[in-house]
């Protein structure tokens, strides 16, 4: 598996460390909303087709990166800096909570 | 007669004699020869004993997909088994053995097990094992009771257990084509690609390129095949942009064009060269790949088609027209298809006499019946192998009339005298790299074949095009079209019109009629390899199994080394027919790597041994020429005793700790992780990061920190020194320096991009020396130039500038030990300059060098914590540094360190033990109320770090025990039946020693 | 000042080794250079980082990730978004870059002691890099002057390309004889020099 890191170009998947569920949102560091909390820390999508994770380029530039993939095919259809993008608009819908 | 060398022919060298031995016995054979090659031309037919019957096998192919065949070849001391002979190359003092016999290949006294056919069919051991419902066998007992006794028996050859002294290693390649397969197919992709201008990389997994051009006889533009060939390899090699791999198997197929191969470097050699390796693993990411890997020949399933003298007919061809060898004397085929015409021809052409041609079919084309002609065989149109005759070898077969649409035998059955019997049930397309690739095969039923899906089907994250037989397309005229046409398209060109090399070739229609099975009594093999015969197919239906996946479970049809390369169509067609489904309906296996086994060593390549990478402190040198014992931490190397003559390690921990608290010690503290945290908002950062305050922290001193998961747990703890308004120093846990430092980078580029930090692993940059001990402020003094280190300069927890023999130090005073003590660091290089300074000035006040053990000893008399508590499972307040967590601000786990269970009064919390029988205690044993050596149970916590204390005089250790300070001054009892230590303790504060700090603050 | 002790001392063994009766075709030596320091310029900054580079070394950087250049002894390559290696076979330069780059530009980071650079050279070259890491060493691919980012197993490496078939890798130090020693073992099939 190759992922082409925006700065490096296509590497392999040898030089990255998955660092988990791309589409959580951070609540506020003030922020008491437990339920927020626990959504963020625990839940994550497990979805059949385009996922986005997010990837470190540990072996390499040590960028985090955004990866668009798909868990069927795993064809990876955008990669892009984590720093300046933000996570996508949340797509957690109530059938994906456990 | 037996099988012999003919005087010409072959692509052996018969110049050249080469000696080896097979089961102990001399034989010489010639350069070119494989090891069933030359064992063939010297007569030998029988090559092992079948997986479960013991039946006598001999050769079936000449390839890689060789089932029977299987040998174990000896290097010295290395035993390597399992190789298809058909694979291994001689070479001059090569010791090869057969497998799975005793006490020898042709007295085999499990082969009574021939005898009880009917027991050992498929599911035996799953039925019989179960074992009885009640006594001392019962369930799986009785299983392990039988296993060795059965594994003995069964089986393939024998794993050696000497360490293995061959070199391996891993290459990485990138090209813009890879072409598999170096057929009249792959030679054309690889020589069309590389025209175009494209980095090529051509791979097969034979010594010789040219695939069937080696042995086909075929002329190809106006000169024999293999003429043709060696042009095409001389043009290939003279170009700097196509790299050559003979004797590679691309064995894996993965996401986005990686393809792993196996690159046999050296093992047809007597020696390798100076630094060669044995194996080499070869990582290719091809931007596209040509799939020129050819097809198997398919046995035919009939009663003893398992008899030493039953082979494939292209093997027998291949014998003959590339080895100068003939596998019999009088030959006859048995067939479905025409492409046994042509091998009945070559071997006729070779000096055999060819008996009789068997064919299911009963209406011949007028050319096959000229080929037959051509070849002196009485054709037997409409006829069918039931039988086959002989022992260790061939002695005869039987045939009957047979009608293909009704799969009936009529008529009597007539003995024909043959040495060798050559079969063809048609050709299935090597497909495997496709399946990896996740292309779903596609039936054929003009072909009876599975054939790879069209490229355009490709999956978004491989790329991949075919050619020649591979796609079904079985003739050469067509292999070097479509391989010129595919090595075009894998570099995104389009094929001009142009004249393709013309073909003379023996005429044949590529569709074999649709018989796979003769049915009639006897043992008609599927699997040769797993010993699985058409019966066990049927039975396995019988007994409910519908779904492929589970029938080759079941049965274990195709799962032994050859991974079902010649069984796959025949088992399915076996069970299409029983379920009474139309084979694409009953679906086919998909294909997983290796496409053949892969040697363990060229996997784990260099990282083995010496060469597995290892970190080594700017001070290594000194410990280990100064009588340190080592001991790997991770990948780091730590002094762990620096003993001396005659003491055990527990003696020298003793003697170093007591010697510190006494008067001082020294340890390399270089492992540490260090991180350099920079930045205008480096500050404000920090105060995120940690539990605790660091805004507050003036420029000039250090503050232990507590970092905490987004969870809410405890993550890492460590000093971390302001050197500068935006400038500070991180250090974390030696085992924890990679994760904290990705943990900091997470936050930075994804939670906080905005931000103004970096962060810098700085470990690399600086030796660390703690000196601690009532004597380490005077040493310091009289070695340190630049600043002064009175209470006044430096006091708890600052930080000074200087010298130390003219390298350039920061002194940080901070205490592990529990002793007034200072952290020196300086430049790596300078490291052992440093230390030897320190060394030296510590001379006069009995200054001790120290290692892990004692360090961790005083770290458990001060009841500091470390990874072994900081498990991942406790929380600050577990570990009693709830005061380290700030309620002026959120930091990472804030929202989360309340919730019920992290706070809940049953948890286990950091506590003291005191052995009270006053013998050591033991890591990880369990902590009891009640003792019950018989029946250990109720435990209440366990060990985390145990050690003897020098300044205590006792047996000591921390551990998470429930209810924790609840506890202190109760008694409980370790319970560790593992290593039998059982006893009374004494529950007290994890603060062993000095609990008011009154030595450190001095 | 005090000498530098180089990590790689008891395993580095002057002269030629492994298969070299045929000639030698790699040459492995340790550059030493007094300064090794690391750049980070903060988001939109990296141009002034780019311009104090050159008032600092006189290198002018190409543009582009990993772009770089060296120039007898001094280097300069990119690794990182925003993130520059700097080297020269003189000591302090990250006392002359403290000056340079302000706070309000980005960081300077001294790893003069823990970083050491080793150069591979020869016509096998790259063929020996090619067993440890999994990047394109072919020229087109990695022109000379380019910085690579890449790791060997647990050993992270930043590669410049000083020549058509010469490299120069810098590796943590605490792993550096570690690797040193896979290098001269990958190098014996084609035989090697120290120099």
């Amino acid at each position: 598996m190759l992922i082409t890191c925006p700065y490096c170009g296509p590497r392999d998947v040898i030089e990255f460390t998955y660092q988990g569920d791309g589409n959580r949102e951070r609540p506020d560091p003030a922020s008491q909303n437990f339920e927020a909390w626990n959504a963020y820390v625990y839940d994550r999508l497990n979805p059949a087709g385009d996922h986005n994770e997010l990837w470190q380029h540990s072996g390499g530039c040590r960028a985090h990166l955004r990866v668009v993939r798909n868990t069927l095919t795993h064809e990876i259809s955008s990669v892009a800096f984590a720093r300046g993008n933000h996570a996508p608009a949340a797509r957690r819908k109530s059938e994906d909570k456990p | 007669m037996s099988p012999r060398r003919t005087d010409t022919g072959g692509r052996i060298d018969r110049l050249k004699t080469i000696r080896f031995t097979f089961d102990g016995v001399a034989y010489t054979g010639h350069a070119g020869d494989t090891l069933a090659s030359a064992l063939l031309a010297k007569g030998v037919t029988l090559f092992g004993r079948s997986f479960k019957y013991h039946r006598p096998r001999g050769l079936l192919t000449a390839g890689v997909e060789e089932p029977n065949a299987l040998v174990t070849v000896l290097k010295g001391e290395v035993r390597e088994p399992n190789l298809p002979a058909t694979m291994v190359e001689i070479h001059d003092g090569l010791v090869a053995v057969s497998q799975n016999r005793f006490p020898s290949l042709a007295w085999d006294v499990n082969a009574i097990n021939q005898l009880g056919g009917k027991v050992l069919s498929a599911g035996f051991y799953y039925k019989t094992f179960m074992g009885p419902v009640v006594g001392p066998l019962k369930g799986t007992r009785f299983w392990m009771f039988c296993e060795h006794f059965i594994r003995r028996a069964a089986g393939l050859g024998r794993a050696g257990s000497a360490k293995d002294p061959a070199r391996y290693e891993r290459m990485n390649a990138f090209c813009d084509v890879l072409v598999v397969g170096s057929g009249p197919a792959g030679l054309m992709a690889a020589k069309a690609a590389a025209d175009q201008g494209a980095r090529v990389i051509l791979a097969d997994l034979e010594p010789r390129f040219g695939g069937s051009a080696n042995w086909s006889g075929e002329i190809i533009d106006g000169a024999p095949a293999t003429e043709w060939t060696r042009r095409i390899v001389t043009q290939l090699e003279a170009r700097d942009n196509v790299r050559l791999l003979p004797r590679t198997t691309v064995w894996g197929y993965y996401d986005n064009n990686t393809l792993a191969a196996l690159e046999r470097v050296s093992d047809h050699k007597e020696q390798p060269a100076k630094g060669e390796p044995r194996h080499r693993y070869w990582a290719i990411r091809a931007r596209s790949v040509v799939i020129a890997a050819g097809a198997f020949e398919r046995p035919l399933v009939f009663p003893g088609n398992d008899r030493p003298g039953v082979m494939l007919a292209h093997a027998a061809e291949r014998y003959a027209n590339e080895f100068g060898v003939l596998p019999g004397e009088r030959i006859a085929l048995f067939t479905n298809n025409d492409s046994a015409y042509r091998a009945a021809v070559a071997l006729k052409k070779a000096g055999a006499a060819v008996v009789a041609i068997a064919d299911v079919r009963s209406d011949l084309s007028a050319e096959m019946r000229k080929l037959a002609a051509e070849a002196e065989a009485e054709v037997l149109a409409g006829y069918a192998v039931v039988a086959t005759e002989g022992g260790k070898a061939l002695s005869g077969i039987k045939v009957q009339r047979f009608d293909m649409v009704t799969g009936t035998l009529s008529g009597d059955a007539r003995s024909i005298h043959a040495d060798c019997l050559l079969m063809s049930g048609g050709w299935s397309p090597t497909i495997h790299l496709a399946s990896q690739a996740g292309a779903k095969a596609e039936w054929s039923a003009a072909r009876q074949a599975f054939l790879p899906p069209s490229p355009t089907l490709n999956s978004p994250v491989q790329h991949w095009i075919g050619a020649g037989a591979f796609t079904g397309s079985f003739s050469t005229a067509e292999a070097i079209a479509e391989g010129r046409a595919g090595g075009i398209a894998a570099t995104g060109g389009t094929a001009a019109p142009t004249t393709t090399p013309t073909v003379q070739a023996v005429p044949g229609n590529p569709d074999p009629a649709p018989v796979f099975e003769i049915r009639a009594k006897g043992k008609s093999f599927v699997d040769f390899q797993h010993d699985v015969t058409s019966e066990d197919v049927r039975l396995a239906h019988r007994e409910g199994f519908v779904s492929v996946e589970h029938l080759k479970r079941y049965t274990t049809l195709g799962m032994a080394t050859d991974q079902g390369k010649s069984s796959n169509v025949p088992g399915l067609s076996i069970m299409a027919e029983a379920l009474g489904k139309p084979i694409p309906e009953v679906g086919t296996t998909r294909f997983r790597p290796p496409f053949a086994p892969v040697s363990i060593g060229s996997l784990a390549a260099e990282r083995f041994g010496d060469l597995k990478p290892e970190r080594l402190t700017p001070m290594h040198d000194w410990h280990t020429t100064n009588g340190a014992t080592m001991y790997s931490a991770g990948l780091w190397y730590r002094p762990m005793i620096y003993g001396h003559a005659g003491e055990t390690v527990e003696q020298a921990y003793v003697r170093e700790a007591r010697a510190t608290r006494e008067s001082a010690g020294i340890v390399d503290v270089s492992t540490l992780g260090k991180i350099a945290v920079q930045g205008p908002d480096a500050a404000a950062f920090l105060d995120r990061v940690y539990t605790n305050m660091f805004s507050t922290l003036a420029v000039g001193k250090a503050r232990y920190g507590l970092m905490l998961r987004e969870d809410g747990f405890a993550f890492d703890d460590g000093t971390t020194w302001r050197l500068g308004e935006q400038d500070f120093l991180m250090t974390t846990t030696t085992a924890n320096a990679g994760k904290v430092m990705q943990h900091l980078e997470y936050f930075l580029d994804v939670i906080w991009p905005e931000l103004k930090v970096h962060v810098t692993s700085v470990t690399d940059e600086w030796a660390g020396a703690a000196i601690g001990g009532p004597k380490a402020r005077e040493i310091l003094a009289s070695c340190v130039t630049g600043t002064a280190v009175d209470n006044a300069t430096l006091p708890f927890m600052g930080i000074v500038h200087g010298e130390i023999a003219g390298a350039p130090v920061m002194i940080c005073r901070l205490s592990f030990s529990g002793e007034m003590a200072f952290e020196v660091y300086s430049g790596a290089g300078h490291g052992t300059h440093v230390w030897e300074a320190l060394i030296e000035a510590g001379k006069p006040f009995g200054l001790v060098t120290y290692g892990l053990e004692a360090l961790g000893t005083m770290r458990i008399e001060k009841g500091h914590v470390t990874g072994a508590e900081i498990d991942g499972r406790t929380t600050a307040r577990d570990l009693h540094l709830d005061w380290m967590l700030s309620k002026k601000k959120p930091f990472i786990g804030s929202a989360m360190m309340d919730r019920e269970g992290l706070v809940a009064s049953d948890r286990l919390e950091l506590v003291g033990l005191i052995a009270l029988d006053n013998q050591p205690l033991s890591g990880g044993a369990h902590i009891v109320e009640e003792l019950e050596e018989a029946n250990p149970h109720g435990s209440i916590g366990h060990i985390t770090a145990c050690c003897y204390s020098p300044a205590l005089g006792k047996h000591i250790a921390l551990a998470l025990v429930e209810g924790g300070k609840a506890r202190h001054g109760s008694r409980a009892h370790v319970s560790d039946p593992l290593r039998n230590r059982f006893g009374p303790v004494e529950i007290v504060s994890n603060h062993f020693y000095d609990p008011e700090g009154t030595r450190m603050h001095g | 000042m005090v000498e530098r002790l180089s990590p790689l001392e008891p395993e580095f063994h002057v002269g030629s080794h492994g298969n070299f009766e045929h000639g030698v075709e790699i040459l492995l030596t340790e550059t030493r250079p007094g300064s090794i320091v690391q750049l980070a310029a903060w988001p939109g900054e990296e141009k002034k980082l780019i311009a104090a580079i050159r008032a600092v070394t006189g290198l002018a950087l190409p543009d582009g990730a990993g772009g770089g250049l060296s120039e007898g002894v001094k280097a300069v390559f990119g690794f990182a978004p925003g993130k520059f290696t700097v080297s020269d076979e003189a000591e302090g330069l990250a006392h002359a870059f403290a000056k340079a780059v302000t706070p309000a530009i980005g960081t300077v980071t001294d790893l003069s002691h823990g970083r050491t650079a080793i150069r591979i050279a020869g016509p096998k070259a790259e063929w020996v890099l090619a067993k440890f890491f999994a990047i394109d060493f072919a020229l087109p691919a990695f022109p000379v002057g380019a910085g690579r980012s890449t790791v060997h197993h647990d050993v992270f490496a930043q590669i410049q390309r000083t020549g058509t078939d010469q490299f120069d890798i810098y590796v943590f130090r605490s792993f550096a004889r570690s690797f040193w020693k896979a290098l001269c073992h990958a190098s014996e099939e084609v035989g090697y020099e120290v120099q």
